[in-house]
């Protein structure tokens, strides 16, 4: 009698590859943040030697950031804008001279936001010396803004 | 006469590119993936003016009421006084004097706890910040 062998051919399962794939999948949505990297760059002055007003501090533009309930109001120079006319009030004052020095002086109750898009304002506004000074560099200071 | 139905071909579905599919979607998300130090809640301010910020900085945020985090850049954020953060930020300093430290602050905190931050980063003798921001809509 002849037994007939049967070969069976040789195969990697495949099947579950799919499944595995999609597993990883899951698991990097999942745990994937789209972390936000971007923001407003700012150099802060060095402790020692910095640490004075600007030279042309009395030729420098102050910008005032009061809070006025959930807003703010800003002050530039004393004088009471809108955000989208600071751009148009420092523009020709920065064309004489470029190298001009605008000091941002959030009120400590401001929000924190405020700070913000007036310093956004004057980024767009191709200010090169912006100064934040903090409480303690403005009390050094000694009260000149 | 015998006449044979034509085979009926059979329905299939075709997945073997689903593995391909699958594993694409995967080499994006770990190419997109990065795994963040800091996972504080907060309701960022926006701006028109965004620069990248270098990813191995050290990330202090700051809660709407105050709440301080900190992250060295490598391990994840533990909650600090707001008076450790010169302490901690000197640490940092010490071993890379040129190290990015990004402030992620709450858009409706009060200005005075960003001014002690930087207060305190400016005595550790931090240069280089960025304040993260989100983007605002044109128009």
């Amino acid at each position: 009698m002849k037994v007939e062998k049967r070969h069976s051919e040789p195969e990697i399962p495949t099947a579950s590859m799919a499944d595995i794939a999609f597993l990883l999948i899951v698991f990097f949505m999942i745990t994937s943040v789209f972390s936000v990297t971007r923001g407003l760059e700012f150099q802060l002055p060095k402790n020692e030697q910095d640490n004075a007003p600007p030279d042309s501090q009395e030729e420098a533009i102050h910008v005032h950031v009061l809070p006025a309930g959930a807003d703010c109001i800003f002050e530039v120079d004393k004088q009471q804008m809108l955000l989208s006319d600071i751009q148009i009030y420092i523009e020709p004052k920065l064309a004489r001279n470029p190298n001009k020095f605008v000091i941002i002086d959030p009120d400590p109750d401001a929000p924190y936001r405020c700070m913000v898009d007036a310093f956004d304002e004057l980024k767009q506004a191709q200010v090169k010396n912006i100064s934040i000074p903090t409480a303690a560099e403005k009390a050094a200071w000694g009260g000149v803004i | 006469m015998n006449i044979r139905k034509p085979k009926r071909a059979e329905s299939v579905i075709p997945t073997a590119s689903m593995a391909d599919i699958a594993f694409l979607l995967i080499v994006f998300f770990m190419v997109t993936t990065t795994i963040t130090v800091d996972r504080t809640r907060v309701a960022l301010p926006t701006s028109l003016e965004r620069t990248e910020v270098p990813k191995d900085a050290a990330v202090i945020a700051v809660e709407e009421g105050g709440v301080v985090h900190f992250s060295d850049g490598e391990s994840e954020s533990r909650v600090i006084n707001m008076g450790d953060v010169l302490p901690a930020a000197a640490f940092v300093i010490e071993k890379n004097s040129l190290k990015w430290f990004v402030i992620k602050a709450d858009g409706n905190a009060e200005y005075q706890h960003i001014d002690r931050v930087m207060e305190q980063l400016r005595q550790a003798n931090v240069r280089n910040i960025a304040m993260l921001t989100g983007q605002e809509s044109v128009g």
